[in-house]
C-alpha cells in the first residue's frame, strides 16, 4: 500500500459546487484530471497524468475501503463514499467521492470518479465510521443475521413474489385437499377458482412488475450509457407512470446537460483545433503557470530555438513543454509571476531567449466567477523581422549618408521579408542607378564632355530627372555650340574692327587734311561770295533802269495801238466809200444796158446812142473793176493794219511781261543778294564747323587709334574665349537629338561593373556594420 | 423777128443781152429785154411753182418773176448786190405779149451777134426739151447759149403765170 507522506492536519476545506473529476484506466492511472482537481491536489498537471491515483491518497483512509471500492466498481456497480485525501504539500481535504466504471459500447474501458464537497454530517459519521473500523466496533459490511436479512432483503422482486405466491396458495391448497377429502366439490371448485384466479392475477403482477422493472434498469441503463429513447409508456397512471416519468425527465435532463456539454466541447475543440493551427505559436497556462496547450506553431517555433535556448538553460525541451511550468523560460522565475499576477489585461514583453527575440502577448483568462484560471500567451519569434528592421536601418542610413553601395543579404531570408529585402534591395539598384548614372554624366560635363547621355530606361521622377538632365546637356551643348560659333564669329569680326580701325584711322588722318583744304577753300568762297553780293546790288540797279524803259516800251505800244485802231477805222470808211462806188459803177452799169436796149429798140436811130451807152458801160465797168481793186487793196490794208494791231498787242503785253519779270528779276537779284550776305555769314559758320570738325577729327583719329587697340585685344581675348570653349567637347547636332540605342549597350556595361563590384563587398561591409548595433 | 427775116438779111447783126447763170453766159434778145432792174425783195406767191419767186410790182403793174437756176435745175444760190432781174416782154400764141422777170447772176454785156454766126442748138432726142434755146454762139472762146424767150417757158407754166401778170397790152399803155 502507498504511504503518501509527509501529512499536515491543515484540512482544505472544497468550496461548495466545485467538482472535482478524473478518470483513469482499468489500473488505476490518472488520464484527466480536471482544473479543480488539479488545483485542489496541489500537484501539476504533468504530475498527475500518468500517476496512479492513489498519488492523492491520505494515510489516514483504511485500505479496506479501497478494497470495497474496487471490488464494487470492478463489478460494474457504482461506488459511493465520503474519502480523506492529500495534496501535495501534505494538507487534507474531504471529498464525497462516487465512482463508476467508464463504458464505451457496453465494454469498460476505464473508472470515473466525481467528487463533490460533503458536508460536515457526512465527514463527521465518516471519520466516525473509519474510526469504528479501526477499533473493530463496526465493520463495512453487514455479516451474519444482519448480512442474512440484508441477502433476503435484497432477493430479487420476482423470487419474493413467487414467495408470496407460495405462501398465500399454501393454506388454500390445505383447504381445497380438505374440500377433496369432504368431497365437497362446489366448495373445492370455488376455492380453487379463486386460487386460480389469485395465483394468475399475482402471477400477472409479478410478471408485469418484473417486467417494468426490468424495463427501467434497462432504460437507467441506456442513460448511464448516454442513449437515449422514448419509453415505452409516459401515461400511466400509477407508480410506474411516476417512475417512468421520473426517468425520462431526468434523461432529457442528463441529454440537454449532455448536449451542452458536448457543444461546448466541440466549441472547445474547435477553438482547440483553430489555435492548433494558427500561425501564431500559442501557449496556454493553467492558474499555476502550468503550459496546459502547445499548438503547432510553438511546437515548431520551440524546436528551432531549443538548441540555442539550451545553451543558456539546460533544461529546456522543446518536447517537454506541455504540462511544464513557464518558469523554464525564465532565469527569475519570481518576478515574472509576479509580473503576471498583477496582470488585469493584455501586456506584451519583450523576451530576448538566448539571441532569439520573442514578443510575447500575454492575457489572463478569466473565468465566469472571475477567477483567474490561466493565461493565454502569444509568442511572435521577431528575430527575423528584427534583424531585417535592423538591416534596413542599417540600409536606409547608408543612403542617408550616401552610401548606395549596401544591401540586404538575401541569403537568410524567407517568404515576405525576402521579397520585401528583394524590393528595398531593387529600390536601392533603382536609386543607385540613378546616382551613378546621373554622377557619371555630371562627372563628364565637369570634365568638358558634354556627349553624353543618361540611357538607362527609367520610369516618373526619375525618367524626369534624366530626361531633364539629357535636354539639360543638349541645351549646353547647343549654348556651347551657339557661343563657340559666337567665339569664332567675335574672333573674326574683331580682327575685322582691328583691321578695319586701322583703316578708319588712315583714314581719319586724310580726313583731317582733306578738312584743312577745305577750311581754305571755304575762305575763297567767302570772299567770291562777298563778290556776288557787290554784283548782285550792281544787278539790280541795271533792272530797275530796264524796268523804266520796259515801261516806256509799253507806252508806246499802247499809242502805237491806237494809231493802228484809227488807221483801221480810216481803212473802214475807205472801203465803204469804195462801196458806193461800185454800187454807182453798178447802177451805171445797169443804165448803160438798159440804154443800149433803149437805143437797140430804137434801131438805126439809136445806133449813136448805143455807142455812148456802150461807152458809159465801159467806163462803168472799169469803174466798177477800179472799185474793186480799191477794194481789194483796202481790205489788203485793212487786213495788215488788224495784223499789225495784234503784233503790236502782242508786243504791249510782251512789255508788260518784261516789266513784270525785270520787276521779279530785280526781286531775284535783290534775294541773292539777301542770300549772298547770309551765304557769307553761312561759310564763316561752315569754317568754324569745319575748324571743330579738324579739332573732332584729330579726337577721332586718337580714338580710332584706340579703338583699333582694343579690338586687337578683343580679339587675342576671342580667341582665349574659342580656346577655352574648345575644352567642351560636343556632340555633333544629331546625336544631341535622339538618343542612339546603340550607344546606351556600352553605357550600360560601363555602369553594371561597378555596381557588381559593390554589391559583391555588401556582406562583409555588412556584417561590419551589425557588430555596430 | 421771123426766120423769113433771117434769110433776107443774111448778113444781119443782132444785139444780145448776155447775163451769168451758174458761171455760165446766156443770151436773150435784146429786143425781148424791156428792162433790167437790181433785185429787190418780191411779194411771195403761195401754192405757186417752186421756180416762182414772186411778184413784183413795176411801175404799177405787177409781173411774176422767174428763177432761171430752178427752171434748169441748175444749183441754187443766195441773191447778192449782182443779182438782177432782167424784164422780158414775152410773146404768146394769139400774139399776145406778157411780161415776166427772171432772175440771173449778173448781167455781163450787150454783144452784137451775126446771126450767121450761130450755131444750131443741138438735138438730143425728143426725150429732152430743148425748145427753149435757139442756138450756141461761141465769143471769146466762151459759148453763150442763145435762148428763145418765147419758149423759156411751156404753155401750161405760161398758162399758170399769165394769171397772175398784167396784159401786154396794158404794158403798151404803160409805155
Amino acid at each position: 500500500m502507498k504511504m503518501n507522506m509527509p501529512v499536515t492536519n491543515n484540512e482544505v476545506v472544497m468550496k461548495a459546487g466545485t467538482i472535482l473529476v478524473t478518470r483513469t484506466d482499468l489500473k488505476g492511472v490518472i488520464t484527466f484530471a480536471n482544473d479543480a482537481f488539479i488545483d485542489i491536489s496541489g500537484y501539476s498537471r504533468a504530475e498527475l497524468i500518468g500517476s496512479p491515483h492513489n498519488i492523492v491518497r491520505h494515510p489516514d483512509m483504511l485500505s479496506v475501503v479501497y478494497e470495497e471500492m474496487w471490488n464494487t466498481i470492478k463489478k460494474g456497480n457504482p461506488w459511493h463514499g465520503v474519502v480523506k485525501n492529500r495534496t501535495k504539500a501534505g494538507d487534507f481535504y474531504w471529498v464525497s467521492a462516487n465512482a463508476m466504471p467508464h463504458l464505451e459500447n457496453g465494454v469498460s474501458i476505464g473508472y470515473i470518479s466525481v467528487r463533490h464537497a460533503p458536508s460536515r454530517m457526512d465527514i463527521k459519521e465518516a471519520e466516525q465510521l473509519y474510526h469504528n473500523v479501526v477499533t473493530h466496533q463496526a465493520k463495512l459490511h453487514s455479516t451474519g443475521v444482519t448480512a442474512f436479512f440484508k441477502k433476503i432483503k435484497e432477493i430479487s422482486l420476482g423470487k419474493k413474489l413467487a414467495l408470496a405466491s407460495v405462501l398465500l396458495a399454501a393454506p388454500n391448497v390445505f383447504l381445497m385437499s380438505e374440500f377433496l377429502n369432504s368431497a365437497d366439490y362446489g366448495w373445492l371448485s370455488i376455492v380453487a377458482a379463486f386460487t386460480v384466479l389469485g395465483g394468475l392475477i399475482v402471477l400477472k403482477v409479478s410478471n408485469e412488475t418484473h417486467q417494468l422493472v426490468t424495463l427501467s434498469i434497462s432504460e437507467l441503463q441506456k442513460l448511464s450509457a448516454n442513449k437515449f429513447s422514448a419509453p415505452p409508456n409516459l401515461r400511466r397512471d400509477d407508480q410506474f407512470g411516476d417512475l417512468f416519468r421520473t426517468i425520462y425527465g431526468t434523461s432529457i435532463k442528463v441529454g440537454s446537460d449532455l448536449g451542452h456539454l458536448n457543444q461546448d466541447a466541440a466549441d472547445a475543440l474547435r477553438i482547440i483545433s483553430g489555435l492548433e493551427n494558427v500561425q501564431s505559436s500559442v501557449l496556454i497556462t493553467n492558474a499555476d503557470l502550468d503550459i496546459i496547450f502547445v499548438n503547432q506553431s510553438a511546437k515548431t517555433l520551440f524546436s528551432k530555438v531549443e538548441s540555442d535556448v539550451k545553451k543558456l538553460l539546460p533544461n529546456f525541451r522543446a518536447d517537454k513543454l506541455l504540462g511544464s511550468n513557464i518558469d523554464v523560460f525564465h532565469k527569475n522565475p519570481e518576478y515574472q509571476r509576479q509580473l503576471l499576477d498583477n496582470l488585469v489585461d493584455s501586456a506584451n514583453y519583450n523576451l530576448d531567449l538566448a539571441g532569439h527575440l520573442f514578443q510575447i502577448i500575454v492575457k489572463p483568462v478569466i473565468s465566469a466567477d472571475g477567477s483567474r484560471i490561466g493565461y493565454i500567451a502569444e509568442w511572435l519569434d521577431r528575430t527575423q523581422e528584427n534583424k531585417i528592421e535592423r538591416e534596413i536601418e542599417h540600409l536606409v542610413n547608408s543612403i542617408r549618408f550616401g552610401d548606395l553601395s549596401a544591401r540586404i543579404h538575401l541569403g537568410d531570408k524567407e517568404g515576405f521579408t525576402k521579397s520585401l529585402s528583394i524590393n528595398i534591395n531593387g529600390l536601392t539598384d533603382m536609386i543607385e542607378s540613378v546616382f551613378v548614372d546621373i554622377n557619371a554624366i555630371i562627372q563628364k560635363m565637369a570634365d568638358g564632355d558634354l556627349t553624353g547621355n543618361i540611357l538607362t530606361d527609367y520610369q516618373g521622377i526619375y525618367a524626369q530627372c534624366k530626361d531633364n538632365i539629357n535636354e539639360a546637356i543638349t541645351k549646353i551643348n547647343q549654348f556651347i555650340q551657339q557661343i563657340r560659333e559666337s567665339a569664332n564669329f567675335v574672333n573674326n569680326a574683331s580682327q575685322e574692327i582691328a583691321s578695319g580701325n586701322n583703316n578708319l584711322s588712315h583714314r581719319v588722318e586724310q580726313q583731317a587734311a582733306s578738312l584743312e583744304e577745305t577750311a581754305a577753300s571755304m575762305q575763297e568762297l567767302a570772299s567770291i561770295v562777298k563778290s556776288n553780293a557787290a554784283n548782285t546790288q550792281h544787278a539790280s540797279q541795271v533792272v530797275q533802269s530796264t524796268a523804266k524803259l520796259a515801261e516806256k516800251g509799253g507806252d508806246v505800244v499802247k499809242s502805237a495801238i491806237a494809231a493802228m485802231q484809227e488807221i483801221n477805222e480810216s481803212s473802214s470808211r475807205i472801203a465803204e466809200i469804195i462801196g458806193v462806188i461800185d454800187d454807182i459803177a453798178f447802177q451805171t452799169n445797169l443804165l448803160a444796158l438798159n440804154a443800149s436796149v433803149e437805143a437797140a429798140r430804137a434801131g438805126e436811130q439809136g445806133r449813136g446812142f448805143s455807142v455812148v451807152a456802150t461807152e458809159v458801160r465801159n467806163l462803168a465797168q472799169r469803174s466798177a473793176i477800179a472799185a474793186a481793186q480799191s477794194n481789194e487793196l483796202i481790205q489788203t490794208s485793212v487786213q495788215k493794219v488788224r495784223s499789225g494791231t495784234a503784233f503790236v498787242n502782242e508786243t504791249g503785253a510782251a512789255l508788260i511781261e518784261i516789266v513784270d519779270s525785270i520787276i521779279k528779276v530785280g526781286e531775284i537779284v535783290s534775294h541773292i543778294t539777301n542770300s549772298s550776305n547770309e551765304q557769307s555769314a553761312g561759310i564763316s559758320q561752315v569754317n568754324q564747323a569745319v575748324t571743330q570738325m579738324d579739332d573732332i577729327t584729330q579726337q577721332n583719329a586718337a580714338l580710332a587709334e584706340e579703338a583699333a587697340a582694343n579690338s586687337m585685344a578683343m580679339s587675342e581675348q576671342s580667341a582665349k574665349m574659342t580656346q577655352f570653349i574648345s575644352v567642351f567637347k560636343v556632340s555633333d547636332k544629331s546625336s544631341l537629338w535622339v538618343a542612339r540605342p546603340d550607344d546606351s549597350a556600352p553605357l550600360k556595361t560601363v555602369v553594371k561593373p561597378k555596381r557588381a563590384a559593390l554589391v559583391q563587398s555588401y556582406p562583409t561591409h555588412n556584417s561590419d556594420d551589425w557588430e555596430e548595433f | 423777128m421771123t426766120t423769113d427775116h433771117i434769110a433776107v438779111n443774111s448778113k444781119q447783126i443782132e444785139q444780145f443781152l448776155t447775163f451769168e447763170l451758174a458761171n455760165e453766159v446766156y443770151g436773150v434778145e435784146i429786143l425781148k429785154v424791156q428792162e433790167i432792174r437790181g433785185w429787190e425783195a418780191v411779194r411771195v406767191i403761195p401754192n405757186a411753182p417752186s421756180f416762182i419767186k414772186g411778184v413784183l410790182n413795176l411801175r404799177g403793174s405787177v409781173i411774176p418773176i422767174v428763177d432761171l437756176r430752178e427752171r434748169f435745175s441748175l444749183e441754187h444760190c443766195d441773191y447778192t448786190q449782182k443779182t438782177v432781174v432782167i424784164v422780158l416782154c414775152v410773146k404768146r400764141h394769139r400774139a399776145e405779149t406778157f411780161v415776166m422777170g427772171i432772175v440771173a447772176d449778173a448781167v455781163s454785156d450787150v454783144l452784137d451777134i451775126k446771126l450767121s454766126e450761130i450755131k444750131k442748138a443741138p438735138n438730143f432726142g425728143s426725150q429732152l426739151d430743148t425748145r427753149y434755146m435757139r442756138g450756141m454762139h461761141v465769143y471769146k472762146k466762151n459759148m453763150i447759149m442763145l435762148l428763145d424767150v418765147d419758149k423759156l417757158l411751156n404753155p401750161d407754166e405760161l398758162d399758170d403765170i399769165e394769171t397772175i401778170s398784167d396784159s401786154v397790152s396794158d404794158y403798151d399803155e404803160l409805155l
